[in-house]
C-alpha cells in the first residue's frame, strides 16, 4: 500500500518544474490546417484569366480580410479552378491537394444570386461524386450579382440534389464560406 | 460536534451486567429520530449472523433475547431511513440507544431539516448513499438537479455541470473531499470530473458565501464527501450493477473495506466504477456519437496513530471519454441557421452504435490527498491537508487531413493545495474555526494540437485565511465568518496577429469576503434561517484573454484585460417546519446583486472570416441581480402514502442595461406520490422497505429573455412523467437493494433551455433503468 502511495507521489512530483511562478511558455503552433486564402480563377476560352480572391492571413481575428472581385464577359464558357492556401507558413502550403485527396469528404458549392448563372462540376471523387475544385461557368446576359463559395467538410453527397450542386441537403460543416461580387458585362 | 466523525448513526452502548457466558444475553434498546428525538416505531433490528431480529414498539424499544457472546453485525432499518449496519462485540447484556437519521429519506427529495452538524447554518440539501446508489446511471450534475433551486447546464446528455441559484462554473465552488475541484471550469461544455458513486453523500449549500473554502464561489458550494471507513474488523463491501435502456448503458461499482482495530489500527477502502453507454435516443431518432465511457478508482487509507491522532490518505482517478452529438458540430452561422430550420437534425440515424468518434472529449482527473486530524483536547482539533490534482483534458474535433485523432484542445492542469485548520468548542456553546490555505495552479497547453490555443498558459498562486465564530443558545444560533484571499497570476499567451509572438501578463487580486447568519427556532419544529454574505470572484483567464473564434458557439469571443473582480451581496431567508408530523415544508427565498458581473455581450459587430461572417461577443461587466424562491413540501396522506411538491422560481436581470440575464434556469414544478410497504412476505423470505413512486416534472418556458439575446427562441414548456419501484431484501450475509426507474415514460418530445443541444436536436426519450446493489 505504501509503495502505491509512493508511486503516486512520484508521478505527481515528476510533473513539476523549476520555477513555480512562471508559466510554461506556449509553443507557437504550426497551424498547418488553417486556410487563409481562397483563389477562384476563371479562364475564358481565349486564355483571359479573371481572379476572385479572399485572403485573411492572420486568421479569425486581427485584420480584416482582403477580397478581390472580378468582372466576366457575357456569353462565354469559363473553366473554373479553386486554389486553397495556408499562407501563415512560408512557403505557403497548398491545401487544395489535401481536399482533393479526401475528395469523398469534401464538396465545394457555388451559389449565385442571379439564377441565370450557374456552375457545373468537372471533377469527381473516388465514388464518382463531384468535389468542386474544377468547374465550368457559362455566362448569360448582363448583371451585377453575388457568388457565395462554400466548402463543406463531411457533407452527405448522396442526399437529394447534392451531387448537382444544391447545398440545402448537404449537411456537414462549413470550412469556408466567402462571398464575391460578380459583374457580367 | 467534534465527534460527528461518526455521522448518521449515533450509538452508545453500555454494559448492564457482566456475568453471563452462556447464550442468554439480551440486546435491547431504543430507536429514536436523530433530529426530533422522537421514538421510531416499527424499526427493524436484525442480527445478520443469527438471522434473528426484533421490531421496535410504539415507544421505540426493541429487545433481542437469548444471544450467545460473540461478534455480530446489526442491521438497523426503517422505512424512510437509510439502512445502516453496526458492528457489536457482544460480551454482556447490552442496551443501545440508536438514533436514525429519519429525515434522510426526505432530505434527498425535500431537505426538511437543515443538517447543521459541523457545517455552517447556511441552507443545505443532501443526497445520501442510498440515493446515490439508486441513481448509479447519473452524473454529478443530473443527480443534483432533482433538488429545488438546482439545475444542469448540458451539452447533450453526458456532459453536464450543476447550476445553483442561477450560478455555475467559475461562480460555484465544488469541494471534492475537502479540496476545491480544479480543472477547466470555464466552459459550459465541461462537466466536473467526479464519480458520484464513490461518494457517501453530496451536499449542496445554497449559501451566500463560502468562508471556509478556497476556490471561486459567489455563494453556493457543492460538497462531495466520500464515506469514512467503518470501524469494522471484518471485510465488508458492496457491488452494484445497472442497465439503462436509452443508450444501452451498463455500469458497475464495487467497494471493499476493512478496519484492523487490534494492534495496527489501520483501515482501507477501495471503490471502482466502470460505465459504458452508446448513442442516446430522442423520441424520433438516435443521436449519433452521444455515448460515454468511464472508469474510476478510489483508494482510501486511515490510520489511528494515537487515540487523538488520525491520518488518512485518499487517491482517486477519474477517466472519461465523452461523445458530443455530431449534429451539434457546426462550421459557421449558416450551418447553425440551417440546423434550426430542419425538422430532423443532420447526423441522426435509425441504428444504434456504441462508437465514439470526433467530436469527443477525453478527460482524466487524478487526486491525491493526505489529511491528518489531531485532537489537542476533546474540544479542540487541528487538521492538516495536502492535495495534488492533475487534470488532463483533450477535446477532439472533426478535422481535415486525418487530424481528427489529434486533439484540438489539450490542457494539463496541476494544482497543489495545502491547508491548516483549527477548530474549537469553548465556553457555553461557542465554536470557532480558523484556517490558512495556499493553492498553486499550473495550467499548460500541451503543444500537440497545431491550433492556436483558446486558453493561455498560466500559473496562479492563491493564499487564503478564514475565521468563523458561532454561538448557540437554546433556540438561536448565530454565525459570523470572514476570509481574505490574495491571488497572483502570471500568464503567457500567443498573439492573435502575425507574425505570432508570446505576450505575458501578470495580475494580482486581493479580496475580503464576509458572511453571517442566524438560525432561530420559532415554535416547536419550526425554524427560521437568515444569511447574508459578501463575496468576490476574480476574472478568469478566458474572460481576460480569449481572442478568437469559439466554434462551438458560432461566435468570436474577445476577452477584456481590464476586467475587475465581481462583487456579490447575497441574502437568503428560509422557513422550515412540520405540522403534526404530517406536513413538512421548506421555503427559501434569495436575492443576490452582483456588481461587475462578467458576461459575454453580443456586439453589433460582425466579423468576416474565411469561414463566413461571425457575430462578435465581448466580455463586459454589468450590474446584475438574481433572485428566486425554492419551495418544497411533503404531506403524509396516510402512514404509507406521501406526496411531495417542489417548485423553483428564478429571475436574473442585467440592471445596467435593463434587460434579462441570459442562460438562467427556467422555473419548474415537480410532484411525486410515493407509496411504501414495510414488508412483503414471499414464499421464501420477504421483501422489505418497498417503495412505489410516480412523479411529474413540469418545466416552464424561459420567457424572461429578449429575442435579440439568442439565435432562436427558448424552447416551449414541457412535462415529463417518471416512475420508480425499489425494495430491499436480506439474504444470508447479503443485503440486496433492487430498483427500477422510468424516465420520460410517455416519450415526450422536448428541448431544454439549458441544454446547448437544443439548437440542434430533441432531448432524450423514454429511459428505463434497472439496478441492483448488494452489501455484505
Amino acid at each position: 500500500m505504501r509503495l502505491l502511495l509512493l508511486s503516486f507521489v512520484i508521478v505527481f512530483v515528476s510533473c513539476k518544474k523549476d520555477d513555480p511562478l512562471t508559466p510554461t511558455l506556449p509553443i507557437i503552433p504550426n497551424e498547418e490546417e488553417v486556410i487563409t486564402t481562397l483563389n477562384y480563377t476563371l479562364t475564358a476560352p481565349n486564355g483571359d484569366v479573371v481572379l476572385f480572391s479572399f485572403k485573411d492571413v492572420d486568421g479569425d481575428g486581427g485584420n480584416a480580410p482582403v477580397v478581390v472581385n472580378g468582372a466576366l464577359d457575357t456569353n462565354l464558357t469559363y473553366s473554373g479552378k479553386i486554389e486553397l492556401l495556408n499562407e501563415t507558413v512560408s512557403p505557403a502550403e497548398d491545401i487544395t491537394e489535401e481536399v482533393k485527396e479526401e475528395g469523398d469528404e469534401h464538396q465545394i458549392f457555388y451559389q449565385f444570386s442571379n439564377p441565370d448563372l450557374g456552375t457545373t462540376y468537372t471533377d469527381a471523387d473516388a465514388n464518382g461524386k463531384p468535389i468542386g475544385v474544377s468547374t465550368q461557368l457559362i455566362t448569360k446576359g448582363t448583371s451585377s450579382s453575388t457568388l457565395t463559395i462554400t466548402l463543406r467538410h463531411t457533407p452527405d453527397k448522396n442526399a437529394s440534389d447534392v451531387a448537382s450542386g444544391d447545398i440545402s441537403n448537404a449537411g456537414g460543416e462549413t470550412d469556408i464560406e466567402v462571398t464575391f461580387a460578380v459583374d457580367v458585362k | 460536534m467534534l465527534n460527528s466523525f461518526f455521522t448518521l448513526l449515533i450509538v452508545f452502548a453500555f454494559c448492564v451486567q457482566s456475568t453471563a457466558q452462556t447464550c442468554n444475553l439480551n440486546i435491547s434498546g431504543r430507536l429514536t429520530d436523530e433530529t426530533t428525538s422522537e421514538p421510531i416505531v416499527y424499526g427493524n433490528v436484525f442480527i445478520k449472523e443469527l438471522k434473528l431480529g426484533s421490531v421496535s414498539d410504539t415507544a421505540g424499544n426493541f429487545k433481542i433475547q437469548g444471544v450467545c457472546p460473540g461478534n455480530y453485525h446489526l442491521v438497523i432499518s426503517h422505512i424512510g431511513c437509510e439502512t445502516i449496519e453496526y458492528f457489536l462485540n457482544l460480551r454482556n447484556d447490552t442496551v443501545m440507544g440508536i438514533s436514525l437519521d429519519h429525515n434522510h429519506h426526505h432530505l434527498h427529495e425535500v431537505s426538511i431539516t437543515a443538517k447543521l452538524k459541523e457545517r455552517s447554518i447556511q441552507e443545505s440539501q443532501t443526497i445520501g448513499k442510498q440515493d446515490l446508489e439508486e441513481n448509479g446511471d447519473k452524473n454529478l450534475s443530473t443527480l443534483l438537479d432533482q433538488m429545488s433551486g438546482v439545475s444542469s447546464i448540458k451539452n447533450g446528455s453526458g456532459i453536464a455541470k450543476p447550476v445553483v441559484h442561477g450560478l455555475y462554473g467559475n461562480r460555484l465552488a465544488i469541494i471534492n473531499n475537502g479540496v476545491a475541484q480544479s480543472g477547466q471550469q470555464w466552459g459550459v461544455d465541461h462537466s466536473p470530473e467526479i464519480d458520484p458513486l464513490s461518494a457517501n453523500e453530496i451536499t449542496v449549500i445554497k449559501g451566500v458565501g463560502a468562508a471556509e473554502y478556497q476556490g471561486n464561489s459567489l455563494g453556493s458550494v457543492i460538497l462531495v464527501e466520500p464515506s469514512r471507513i467503518e470501524r469494522e474488523p471484518h471485510l465488508h463491501g458492496s457491488g452494484s450493477y445497472f442497465f439503462e435502456s436509452n443508450g444501452l448503458g451498463n455500469g458497475m461499482h464495487f467497494s471493499l473495506q476493512q478496519y484492523e482495530n487490534v494492534g495496527l489500527e489501520i483501515g482501507w477502502k477501495v471503490d471502482a466504477t466502470v460505465k459504458k453507454s452508446g448513442d442516446n435516443r430522442s423520441p424520433n431518432y438516435y443521436l449519433r456519437n452521444t455515448g460515454n465511457e468511464e472508469a474510476n478508482v478510489a483508494l482510501q487509507f486511515e490510520k489511528s496513530i494515537r487515540k487523538n491522532w488520525i491520518m488518512d490518505a485518499y487517491l482517486s482517478s477519474f477517466n472519461a471519454k465523452l461523445g458530443v452529438f455530431r449534429g451539434a458540430h457546426i462550421g459557421n452561422l449558416t450551418d447553425l441557421d440551417e440546423a434550426f430550420n430542419r425538422s430532423e437534425p443532420f447526423f441522426t440515424q435509425d441504428k444504434f452504435s456504441y462508437e465514439i468518434e470526433a467530436p469527443r472529449q477525453q478527460v482524466n482527473h487524478h487526486l491525491m490527498k493526505l489529511h491528518s486530524m489531531y485532537f489537542i483536547t476533546p474540544n479542540q482539533k487541528l487538521e492538516f491537508t495536502y492535495a495534488v490534482q492533475l487534470n488532463q483534458r483533450k477535446e477532439f474535433d472533426v478535422r481535415r487531413g486525418g487530424r481528427s485523432d489529434i486533439p484540438a484542445l489539450s490542457l494539463d492542469q496541476v494544482s497543489n493545495f495545502g491547508e491548516v485548520k483549527y477548530l474549537s468548542d469553548f465556553g457555553e456553546n461557542w465554536e470557532f474555526k480558523t484556517g490558512v490555505q495556499v493553492n498553486h495552479t499550473d495550467n499548460t497547453n500541451v503543444p500537440e494540437t497545431n491550433i492556436l490555443p483558446l486558453i493561455p498558459n498560466y500559473v496562479a498562486i492563491e493564499y487564503g485565511a478564514f475565521g468563523i465564530l458561532a454561538k448557540s443558545w437554546d433556540k438561536t444560533t448565530v454565525e459570523i465568518g470572514g476570509r481574505y484571499d490574495l491571488e497572483n497570476r502570471n500568464v503567457a499567451t500567443i498573439s492573435n496577429s502575425v507574425p505570432r509572438s508570446i505576450i505575458k501578463y501578470s495580475n494580482s487580486y486581493s479580496n475580503f469576503s464576509a458572511m453571517s447568519g442566524v438560525s432561530q427556532q420559532l415554535v416547536k419544529n419550526w425554524k427560521l434561517l437568515g444569511n447574508i454574505g459578501f463575496a468576490n470572484r476574480n476574472p478568469e483567464v478566458n474572460e481576460l484573454y480569449s481572442n478568437g473564434l469559439h466554434q462551438g458557439v458560432s461566435g468570436i469571443e474577445l476577452g477584456e484585460v481590464t476586467l475587475k473582480p465581481e462583487q456579490s451581496l447575497k441574502g437568503t431567508l428560509s422557513l422550515k417546519g412540520k405540522v403534526k408530523n404530517k406536513l413538512f415544508f421548506e421555503a427559501l427565498g434569495y436575492y443576490q446583486v452582483i456588481e461587475d458581473y462578467i458576461f459575454l455581450n453580443p456586439s453589433n459587430e460582425v466579423r468576416l472570416t474565411i469561414r463566413g461572417a461571425f457575430p462578435v461577443f465581448k466580455y463586459e461587466q454589468t450590474n446584475a441581480s438574481i433572485y428566486g424562491l425554492d419551495f418544497s413540501t411533503v404531506y403524509q396522506i396516510t402512514s404509507h402514502l406521501e406526496t411531495k411538491i417542489q417548485y423553483s422560481y428564478l429571475k436574473g436581470d442585467d440592471n445596467s442595461q435593463g434587460i434579462p440575464l441570459i442562460f438562467m434556469p427556467a422555473n419548474n414544478l415537480y410532484g411525486a406520490l410515493t407509496y411504501d410497504v414495510k414488508n412483503w412476505n414471499l414464499g421464501r423470505g420477504k421483501l422489505e422497505n418497498i417503495e412505489l413512486q410516480v412523479n411529474n416534472r413540469f418545466v416552464f418556458e424561459q420567457t424572461h429573455i429578449l429575442p435579440s439575446q439568442d439565435f432562436i427562441q427558448p424552447p416551449k414548456a414541457y412535462n415529463l412523467i417518471g416512475a420508480k419501484v425499489s425494495a430491499e431484501r436480506q439474504a444470508g450475509k447479503f443485503r440486496f437493494n433492487f430498483y427500477l426507474r422510468a424516465e420520460n415514460i410517455l416519450n415526450t418530445v422536448y428541448r431544454d433551455y439549458l441544454n446547448r443541444q437544443r439548437y440542434f436536436a430533441d432531448d432524450l426519450g423514454v429511459n428505463i433503468i434497472a439496478g441492483i446493489n448488494a452489501k455484505f
